[in-house]
């Protein structure tokens, strides 16, 4: 004999069974938005629900059974690499002299681009009217503006606003993604080659302080 | 026997004419649809021609794509000549952001249709191309007297750093993300290129 009710559904074990599917779920879910951003990165193309479904390793019906449709798909993958990039910032906070900081915040800046070019690219290109899509490109905007008023506050500090905001769009022109693509495609560029291109355009754009080492 | 060229010369100028409509009709709809690429039976419609007289005339959408972006590219030489490359430094810097700001404002979203559009076409990457040379170009001159004190890969650093400032969609989103008016975003440009730039040989010059 076993212990009682062992083997047997019980009240306690019907959550388990759903928690169970649930983690499955889940765990098709992101194993569905991860094939797609995989096949934006090999190919500059949007992918089809056979590709995506293919590459997952699950049948059509499953993607769709998931996303009611790619667009939905699309939104899930987007979160998904604003969560990713948001960790990855987080992981290295620009802390620091003012070249340290310029350093950790080219250097996190070039590795999203690099990561996420491709998506970033579809997304512009599907935004359409799409609401959903439209308000995480201005999300994304909005994040790398934070970004540099937050790393290079004590820099931005020292100029009337007029200038501050001057400063932080042109700082924000020069680190925008497509800006990246040209360093690293057309101009041939090394990863390290093009940080320091960056590097050395953020610190002539930044005023001097007399804190500066 | 003079009727005949004639004849032939008005055939010719004829068909070149309709060319050059169904050209702007492209153009046209582009602006509007951008980035979406209109179709054939939307420019036909456009020209007030057939789908076959435009087929008669570009073997397909992508030539007549990369025969309406070289069309373009004669525009914007026509109308944005270099202004202003013997002044002073402020005057190159200011003379230099209004021609660029009105070439973005005139372009951006034909523009951004060909970026998105472009696909694997070599002859559209090289538009591309072309028009970013075109820009970089442009920029030696203006700057030249500050680029002449600049050791090469400096040079060349500098130049790849402006030309992505003064992109069409760095202009684009000045405008239309951050509100900016043409004035202001202008003025972004104008602060960051003289700070982006070495001293000017000679002083204020």
């Amino acid at each position: 004999m076993t212990a009682a009710g062992e083997g047997m559904p019980s009240a306690s074990a019907t959550p388990d069974l759903k928690d169970g599917r649930r983690l499955r779920s889940a765990r098709t879910r992101r194993l569905i938005v991860d094939a797609y951003l995989a096949l934006l990165r090999e190919r500059p193309r949007i992918p089809t629900a056979a590709a995506i479904a293919q590459r997952a390793g699950y049948s059509v019906r499953s993607v769709f059974e998931r996303f009611p449709d790619l667009h939905a798909l699309r939104v899930a993958a987007t979160d998904e690499a604003l969560l990713r990039a948001s960790t990855r910032i987080a992981a290295r906070p620009a802390t620091g002299s003012r070249s340290a900081r310029i350093r950790v915040h080219v250097e996190t800046r070039g590795e999203t681009c690099e990561e996420w070019l491709p998506l970033w690219r579809a997304l512009n290109a599907n935004q359409g009217d799409s609401s959903e899509l439209q308000s995480r490109i201005r999300l994304i905007r909005e994040m790398v503006v934070k970004r540099i008023e937050d790393v290079y506050a004590p820099e931005l500090s020292t100029l009337e606003p007029c200038r501050r905001r001057q400063t932080v769009l042109a700082i924000e022109a020069l680190v925008d993604f497509e800006s990246w693509a040209r360093l690293r495609g057309l101009f041939g560029l090394s990863f390290e080659d093009a940080c320091a291109v960056w590097m050395h355009a953020i610190d002539r754009l930044l005023p001097g302080t007399s804190a500066d080492c | 026997m003079n009727p005949r060229p004639m004849k032939v010369d008005g055939r010719r100028l004829r068909s070149e004419r309709t060319k050059q409509l169904i050209i702007e009709a492209y153009l046209a709809l582009a602006q509007d649809l951008s980035p979406r690429v209109p179709t054939a039976a939307e420019i036909a419609a456009r020209a007030g021609y057939s789908v076959r007289s435009i087929f008669e005339r570009f073997p397909d959408i992508l030539a007549l794509q990369v025969a309406a972006v070289d069309y373009c590219f004669a525009q914007v030489s026509a109308l944005a000549p270099p202004r202003g490359v013997e002044s002073d430094r402020e005057t190159r810097i200011e003379a230099y952001v209004q021609t660029r700001a009105q070439t973005c404002e005139r372009w951006v979203r034909l523009w951004r249709s060909l970026v998105i559009n472009q696909g694997d076409s070599p002859e559209l990457k090289a538009r591309i191309r072309l028009a970013r040379d075109r820009v970089t170009e442009r920029m030696e001159l203006m700057f030249a007297p500050e680029f002449a004190l600049m050791q090469p890969e400096e040079r060349r650093q500098t130049l790849i750093v402006l030309e992505a400032l003064t992109d069409v969609e760095s202009w684009a989103r000045m405008l239309e993300f951050f509100g900016l008016s043409v004035d202001e975003a202008c003025a972004v440009w104008v602060q960051a290129i003289d700070r982006l730039l070495p001293e000017t040989p000679g002083g204020a010059a």
